[in-house]
């Protein structure tokens, strides 16, 4: 699943280490968030969300909310 | 500003149960190896063969380490974070699943008279060993197969900085 997260980290200025140990989980979790080879269940979706004050769909697109966009 | 002050952080975090895992880990371990050692010294005391109590009091004192450690394993995917979870699980379960075909197959060759009954050192010994053996062959293999790096991983128990 594609996501914004680490334009979100780059943004507010922080290291993977820093995220990850906002979010309670290992560096290798954000790394692999981040290159898309693990997508994040739900709990650990909405901490993401909330860390970043944006709604889920704002930080990652299962491709089915562009599509919808482009219909619209 | 770091993320730190804007979200509470989760009661067991990955690095929290790394350290949960070590502090236990390492005095077990540490007391398995010298058991290995002094449990055997212990029955030379005696002249001759030594009494069933004592016997059977070394042997499963020696084992229950061992016994500890899967607990311990459990404790640790249960609060580690889930990408952790997943890839250990993805690397525990089959070697679970080799480690005990394997010891099937030995008992049917053992029932079949194709192996030897080991009298002085018995295969059981070997099962928690080879699981760890074989835990360490399919983590490697799952992260080669997947063309990710072995370096940056993490691992149970590991002290990252």
């Amino acid at each position: 699943m594609k996501n914004r997260l680490r334009d979100l980290r780059a943004a507010k200025g922080w290291s993977q280490g820093d995220l990850a140990d906002a979010l309670g989980v290992s560096r290798q979790s954000i790394n692999a968030l981040e290159t898309g080879k693990f997508d994040p269940s739900l709990p650990l979706a909405f901490r993401i969300a909330r860390l970043f004050s944006k709604r889920i769909e704002d930080i990652f697109d299962d491709g089915l909310g562009a599509m919808k966009r482009a219909a619209e | 500003m770091t993320p730190h002050a804007e979200l509470p952080v989760p009661e067991v975090t990955y690095k929290g149960a790394n350290r949960r895992y070590r502090r236990i880990f390492i005095p077990v371990m540490t007391f398995y190896v010298v058991f290995c050692f002094v449990g055997p010294l212990l029955m030379m005391l005696y002249e001759g063969a030594p009494p069933i109590w004592l016997m059977a009091t070394v042997g499963v004192i020696s084992g229950v380490p061992i016994a500890v450690v899967f607990w311990l394993i459990g404790r640790y995917l249960r609060e580690t974070d889930e990408f952790t979870r997943q890839i250990q699980l993805d690397a525990l379960l089959p070697a679970a699943g080799i480690t005990l075909s394997l010891a099937v197959i030995w008992g049917f060759l053992e029932l079949y008279l194709v192996v030897p009954r080991a009298k002085i050192f018995s295969p059981m010994i070997m099962v928690g060993p080879a699981f760890f053996f074989f835990y360490s062959m399919t983590f490697t293999a799952q992260r080669i197969l997947r063309g990710e790096s072995l370096k940056d991983v993490p691992h149970i128990g590991t002290r990252e900085r």
